[in-house]
């Protein structure tokens, strides 16, 4: 990861805390996992001109698209609050403690 | 008859390595389709394969025996290979 990367990495987490804590999440407090998922954001960032969610494929239809730029919260609100975090994990609701307690659940189980 | 296991994953999502890793540990063999290290059309069909199966394009996607599994979920996982006597 070059200075640069690290740079935009900071300024992502610097914009997503803005974002997701009006909405009752916060970052997941395994600082492991937040930094592997930024650096991936960075990464989609550079090749595919948006942090993309790193656990969602792109449909190539740029509306449908643009509903998976971290945080994508706001776009599948419902199914999310259900999990108490964001599909990929960097994101948990704010009275979240221990993440790896909390199940990835399809949608149609939400 | 050994289950036929195929993990669709991304290179990049945490959640997929977990998946990986769970079926390896457990030495259950699968196919894997590492959907985003996959080039032009070869990268389309995977990823419309993974569409047709889950509904989504939230990864992993996991087929066991025609079955899918949408997400890292192993309690799910271990449900179908027994549900087939694996």
């Amino acid at each position: 990861m070059t200075m640069a990367d690290a740079t935009r990495k900071d300024a992502l987490r610097y914009l997503f805390e803005k974002v997701v804590g009006p909405l009752g999440y916060k970052f997941t407090p395994d600082e492991e996992l937040a930094d592997f998922l930024l650096e991936q954001e960075v990464k989609l960032e550079q090749d595919h001109g948006a942090p993309f969610c790193p656990c969602q494929g792109r449909s190539g239809v740029r509306a449908e698209d643009m509903q998976i730029v971290c945080p994508c919260i706001p776009f599948h609100r419902e199914h999310f609050d259900k999990m108490k975090r964001c599909w990929c994990g960097l994101f948990v609701h704010t009275d979240v403690t221990d993440p790896d307690s909390l199940p990835q659940l399809p949608p149609d189980e939400a | 008859m050994a289950d036929e296991v195929v993990l669709y994953t991304l290179s990049t999502c945490p959640w997929c390595r977990k998946t990986k890793q769970w079926f390896a540990d457990n030495q259950v063999p699968f196919e894997l389709v590492e959907v985003d290290q996959l080039h032009g059309d070869e990268q389309d069909a995977a990823a419309e394969k993974a569409y047709q199966l889950s509904g989504g394009r939230r990864y992993p996607v996991v087929a066991i025996n025609g079955e899918v599994v949408s997400g890292y979920n192993p309690g799910r996982y271990l449900e179908l290979l027994k549900k087939s006597g694996g």
